[in-house]
């Protein structure tokens, strides 16, 4: 159970980044995060994640305060994926994955931290590349590593900040489905900050969408994908048509968004 | 099929010696690395045993010869006391290299760098002021310059004292911002450096070549029974850092990353970077200012070894150290000091650095 409750923090300038946040995240289902630039979306992340601590207000892991949780306890409840994974070192898929069960073993990994490590791999499908270093795999297979990785460090929750950047359509819509097995197959919580609307619509069960540093709305797809929030939140003119229940996206300026561009 | 599978094989292990980086399952790579670093560890232990008997050799037997020696005959009491000086160097040579190739590597790993070493931020430059202010404003008779004991805790004090206030003032304004320290401290160190200068144009003729003395690496000056006192420091450092060499791991995949895995991050980065510090003051107020010896042993030792595992890393560049520090040494007093040390291992680690950056800069 994780809530927010009132963070507001802000850079050194004095501008808000956040402002009096509070989001109760719902368990065993897959939020999205959409807004614009500079929403706030990475920073409520960020927050929620303890990367960058509270500076007003708290954020509450089953009722405790997360700032004041030893580093390494947090970390076996809620493991996070970082925008960029550009590492400075040359190592294997199966050193990354292992590096995930740090939390658990510092480092010293025995049986069960191996049998880990080999379930985590197995379930993304990555066992036969595991000896393989991460500058020799494709783009779309590193971003599973790395989710193999936040597999193995075996935490319910599981926070994740715009996975599909730099990610073809085939490995976005694979992303997103190994995102959606976690939630139905492992019982896990995801939090994913997504910049693709269409992919929050198709694969989230409950969008956030931020403006400004506040939640200006959150429900399921259905509610949120809909011109009445969109428009405001992106500053743009969207329009939204129905395909197998999904509802998607069209933000191109078409004949009708171009006659009526400022229109919000 | 069979055939073409067959053929292509021997090629494929080929490959895969030859560039560490070919296909291949995940226990074949580990096993080929182990029995690669044990060839590494086996092959440096053997040189450092050399260097080290050369050295003993250049310090002892290779006075006695006697073209050096005009055929006077040396005592054996003199023998054994030339001896009984040589080895405390020895010691104090192979301890400040374990020392300074250690806290090289852990501040590159803090660092996400490979060029950078502590002695950039200023420790030489301090160590440098800080006998030069002492002679200019004591004398070089005075105890504080005088006395080896005196003098090193004076020195090893004022570096420790001023990269404390750095990284203690600095990384809590800037919010652990490394670059900006770095920054400072090449500042920081540019600005002592020339204060230095100044006052080693107008101090006397005679002063100031006590003080080259005291600050060029001069293995034989140095006092036999401060090496003793320093080596407990030196072992404490050298052993903190070891114990955390599953955190360096963690570390070296980036601050995000580690504090995602559990690392208590900003604590760690602290510890470190007093372990740094006084590493650092400790061996350069022993043994003198050594720039490139950690960067060199540092990166000699992931070329060796390809790993990102700080253990076997930090022996093999402490190893490398040694070996590059003593070496130097016994070839220095086989030639009776026609070029010092560091002469040596600066050029050898400069023309190193050109190459790592011209490598880096490729990649």
């Amino acid at each position: 159970m994780i809530e927010v409750q009132n963070i507001t923090q802000s850079y050194s300038r004095g501008k808000e980044i956040l402002k009096d946040v509070s989001l109760t995240v719902r368990e065993h289902e897959i939020t999205a995060l959409i807004g614009a630039n500079g929403a706030g979306k990475s920073t409520l992340l960020s927050v929620m994640t303890n990367l960058v601590p509270a500076q007003s207000g708290q954020v509450l892991l089953h009722g405790q305060d997360i700032r004041k949780m030893k580093s390494s306890e947090l970390a076996k409840q809620i493991a996070f994926l970082k925008q960029s994974q550009q590492l400075a070192i040359r190592i294997t898929v199966n050193d990354l994955v292992e590096f995930g069960r740090f939390p658990h073993c510092g480092g010293r990994l025995g049986d069960e931290d191996k049998r880990k490590v080999a379930e985590a791999l197995d379930y993304l499908n990555m066992g036969d590349m595991a000896g393989k270093y991460l500058d020799e795999i494709s783009g779309g297979q590193r971003q599973r590593a790395f989710i193999a990785m936040i597999l193995a460090q075996d935490t319910p929750y599981i926070f994740l900040d715009e996975p599909l950047n730099n990610l073809d359509i085939r490995y976005s819509v694979e992303m997103m489905k190994n995102v959606q097995r976690l939630v139905s197959e492992l019982g896990k919580t995801v939090i994913v900050v997504l910049h693709d609307i269409n992919f929050a619509s198709a694969y989230a069960d409950h969008i956030v969408a931020m403006q400004d540093g506040i939640i200006a709305k959150e429900g399921p797809p259905r509610e949120v994908v809909t011109p009445q929030v969109l428009n405001p939140v992106f500053e743009h003119k969207f329009h939204i048509i129905d395909h197998d229940g999904k509802q998607v996206s069209l933000y191109y300026d078409h004949d009708e968004a171009s006659s009526c561009k400022f229109c919000g | 099929m069979a055939e073409n599978f067959a053929g292509a094989k021997p090629k494929q292990l080929w490959l895969k010696f030859l560039s560490f980086a070919g296909p291949g399952s995940a226990s074949t790579q580990a096993a080929g690395s182990k029995k690669r670093s044990v060839t590494v560890f086996v092959v440096l232990a053997v040189l450092l045993v050399a260097a080290m008997a050369l050295y003993l050799y250049s310090r002892t037997w290779a006075k006695m010869l006697p073209i050096i020696n005009l055929g006077i005959p040396v005592s054996p009491d003199a023998f054994s006391n030339i001896l009984a000086r040589a080895i405390p160097h020895l010691v104090a040579m192979v301890a400040s290299a374990v020392v300074l190739a250690v806290v090289s590597l852990s501040f590159q790993t803090i660092t996400q760098s490979r060029v950078l070493t502590p002695s950039m931020i200023g420790f030489d430059s301090v160590f440098v002021g800080t006998q030069t202010a002492l002679v200019f404003i004591f004398g070089a008779s005075h105890v504080l310059f005088a006395n080896p004991l005196v003098n090193f805790l004076v020195s090893a004090g004022v570096m420790i004292a001023i990269s404390f206030f750095m990284f203690g003032f600095i990384l809590r304004s800037s919010r652990n911002n490394i670059v900006f320290l770095l920054m400072f401290g090449l500042v920081l160190s540019g600005i002592i450096s020339s204060g230095t200068r100044y006052l080693q144009i107008i101090m006397n003729q005679s002063e100031f070549f006590q003080v080259q003395a005291a600050t060029s690496v001069n293995i034989n000056n140095i006092s036999a029974d401060l090496v003793w006192y320093v080596l407990p420091i030196m072992a404490v450092v050298v052993a903190l850092t070891l114990m955390r060499h599953r955190k360096f791991n963690v570390m070296s995949l980036g601050p995000q990353q580690a504090k995602g895995l559990g690392l208590a991050y900003e604590k760690e980065l602290n510890i470190n970077l007093v372990l740094i510090a006084v590493g650092m003051s400790v061996a350069t107020a022993l043994i003198g200012s050594l720039t490139f010896l950690g960067l060199l042993a540092v990166n000699a030792a992931r070329e060796l070894l390809k790993t990102y595992k700080h253990m076997p890393l930090f022996i093999c560049s402490a190893m490398v150290a040694a070996f590059a520090l003593v070496a130097g040494q016994g070839v220095m007093e086989l030639i009776r000091g026609a070029i010092p040390v560091t002469a040596i291992i600066n050029l050898v680690g400069c023309s190193y650095i050109f190459y790592l950056i011209l490598k880096e800069n490729r990649v």
